[in-house]
């Protein structure tokens, strides 16, 4: 082959290359577009975590659902067990399920469809939050909130300051819900004189030593409403508390404060499981979900932050005190390492529950 | 099956060789065969109890691969022993102190008149109808540090106790919830003792305390176990309570469950904990079996 043919062929490939990418510019519509009627007669089932939550969410489909006609059906609780259950079976019913934020990488393939981009428009979506399965459904934090009074000159201002029973004595309140949580842990290795960068699974006993090393006090609370509970009858020193409990404890009269330095940046993950009925449907549900409106809605209606970033939400100052989007909020925040936690989660969930079992 | 349903509803047909029809005509009726009444419980056993409870058996060892692999997890780490141990004695605590809660409490329903005993009975049921969540939740207010309880001893010029997240507080939590499963088999046994029995101890020379001790008790001990099968078995299993009063130390065996489907989709471990559990209740119940029955039988006797 001459010069010249090679060159021919490579401009040829690259017109196409350029074609195609425009033609997949186009394919996928802008975050938010609904077309009219496109979805009449079909019925698509929502599955999420029930409570101001859906009903948020469901508020913020509703144009979704008047434009395009479908019928849309609401579910819940999210479980995991019971889509596999159901994807095992053969016969899955959830079309559209809101998840943690772990659950879409481990299970990606098996019970979630690997997302199709030019489906929906992700370009709004905070940078390194969608995942090969899943897409963020809204963003919130895990925030370490202090007692003032217990604490009064001289507060805690990092996780390492939560670390150290001896500088900040009192006790403290961890997320004992369910899932290890892998960003403490990993706070937990940097307080011990660690690093993060390189973890290997040994870490992982490490972080987990330093915080059973806060002692025997240590309370881990089971739901979002029992952290809450505990800030506002002032039972723990130091709770470790999901934004949206924080603010509506402070919002109670909880005389808290946050530590904003290295929040924990937490997310609600939308997916598509493996062999639902209507997977176009599904993905107009989503790309629907994902729009600026939408995303405005659920704000106001949840307090949680947006995963669009050009939503304004309007919210009143002790809401907007506790959105985790500002530009302030997302560089104080910290990412836990989600592939690592994803390849160790069956050693790090046998060692948590361990640690939540008093071993 | 179908044939069954179908004669015995029909009524008229008569399905049997002429043979034996030809003595007398005879109409198939459901009073001669009283054990049909049963089929709608068996099916309904069958399907929820008797089939879930295979496949988690099976499952149990075939999850991930045929083996006893899952088995040999559950008794090679220590976690999963130390809180199964912990599940049985938190249980046996719990049967305890309802025992001795409810002993008296059943004793006195029997002696107040009709109108008292009703107060008695409602005292007992209303909480009862309560969700136990909410229960919990109301033990949760009373126990923590900054509780009812506690603020009150405070106020009187003692040192407060830790109490929730603790074993006592599970233990507590638990006992008020189970109380009913015991009061009202021991009501209904101390119902049928004949209160004349021990007039005739004491006419015949026993002090109160030899009376009953000698007559009473062993008369209502049939309760007494009825009771604590029900709530000792209830116990094992218990999950919110401990998950909202207890801590770390008093986590049950239902949590590492819970946390084993849920969590990490691990159905056969999760099967596997449920099966040890399972059997670990029925051989501590064919120790206790033997030793009632002599009870039983001293206490017919007297």
């Amino acid at each position: 082959m001459g010069y010249r043919s090679t060159f021919a062929g490579i401009a040829g490939a690259t017109t196409l290359a350029v074609i195609a990418a425009v033609a997949h510019a186009q394919e996928a519509p802008a975050a938010g577009t609904i077309v009219d009627g496109s979805l009449k007669g079909k019925t698509l089932t929502f599955v999420s975590y029930g409570g101001i939550y859906q009903d948020g969410q469901v508020a913020a489909l509703k144009e979704f659902v008047d434009k395009s006609g479908v019928t849309l059906l609401n579910d819940g609780p999210t479980e995991i067990a019971k889509l596999q259950a159901q994807v095992e079976s053969g016969n899955v019913t959830w079309d559209v399920v809101d998840t943690a934020d772990l659950p879409p990488y481990v299970h990606c393939g098996k019970l979630f469809q690997k997302l199709d981009l030019t489906k929906i428009d992700v370009s709004h979506i905070p940078a390194g939050q969608v995942g090969e399965c899943s897409v963020p459904a809204m963003n919130y934090g895990m925030v370490l909130m202090y007692k003032n009074d217990a604490y009064k000159d001289n507060p805690p201002k990092s996780w390492k300051d939560f670390f150290d029973t001896e500088k900040f004595p009192g006790i403290r309140a961890i997320d004992g819900s369910g899932d290890p949580i892998g960003a403490l842990i990993e706070q937990g290795i940097i307080a011990d004189g660690g690093s993060v960068e390189n973890m290997t699974p040994a870490d992982i006993d490490k972080g987990i030593a330093k915080i059973k090393a806060l002692g025997p006090d240590t309370i881990f609370w089971k739901t979002g409403a029992e952290s809450q509970q505990l800030a506002e009858s002032g039972e723990a020193d130091m709770v470790m508390m999901w934004t949206g409990r924080a603010m509506t404890a402070v919002k109670n009269g909880a005389a808290y404060t946050p530590v904003w330095q290295d929040w924990m940046v937490v997310m609600d993950q939308l997916t598509i499981p493996v062999g639902v009925k209507d997977t176009d449907a599904a993905y107009a549900l989503i790309n629907a979900y994902l729009g600026k409106q939408a995303q405005e809605i659920l704000t106001e209606q949840t307090s949680y932050s947006p995963i669009h970033n050009e939503a304004q939400p309007k919210v009143d100052a002790s809401v907007a005190a506790f959105l985790t989007n500002t530009p302030d909020r997302v560089k104080q925040g910290y990412q836990q390492n989600i592939k690592f936690w994803v390849a160790n989660f069956d050693a790090a969930s046998e060692k948590w529950t361990a640690l939540m079992a008093g071993n | 099956m179908n044939q069954t349903i179908d004669t015995t509803t029909a009524g008229g047909s008569d399905p049997r060789p002429a043979g034996r029809a030809a003595s007398e005509p005879r109409r198939w009726r459901l009073a001669d065969y009283p054990s049909l009444l049963t089929v709608p419980a068996i099916l309904l056993l069958i399907a929820a109890m008797a089939y879930p409870l295979l496949t988690i058996v099976l499952r149990s060892f075939s999850e991930p691969e045929w083996s006893l692999q899952n088995y040999v997890w559950f008794f090679s780490t220590p976690v999963n022993l130390t809180v199964l141990a912990r599940t049985f004695s938190i249980s046996a605590w719990v049967t305890i102190v309802c025992v001795i809660a409810a002993y008296p409490y059943a004793y006195l329903m029997t002696t107040v008149g009709p109108r008292m005993r009703l107060v008695l009975i409602m005292c007992v049921l209303v909480p009862f109808w309560v969700s136990g969540v909410v229960r919990t939740l109301a033990w949760v207010i009373l126990l923590q540090d900054s509780g009812v309880i506690n603020s009150t001893l405070k106020a009187i010029g003692f040192s407060s106790i830790r109490l929730i997240r603790t074993q006592t507080g599970v233990v507590i939590g638990m006992a008020q919830v189970l109380l009913p499963f015991m009061i009202l088999p021991l009501y209904s046994v101390m119902r049928g003792i004949d209160l004349r029995l021990v007039q005739a101890a004491r006419s015949l020379g026993a002090r109160p305390a030899l009376a009953f001790l000698q007559v009473y008790l062993p008369l209502s001990l049939p309760g007494v176990f009825a009771g604590a099968i029900i709530v000792f078995i209830l116990s094992l299993g218990f999950y919110i309570t401990p998950a909202l009063l207890g801590g770390p130390r008093s986590t049950m065996l239902s949590t590492l469950v819970q946390s084993q489907v849920l969590s990490l989709l691990n159905w056969g471990r999760g099967g596997t904990m449920g099966v040890v559990l399972l059997v670990s209740t029925f051989v501590l119940l064919a120790v206790a079996a033997p030793l009632m029955r002599q009870r039983h039988k001293q206490a017919s006797r007297s």
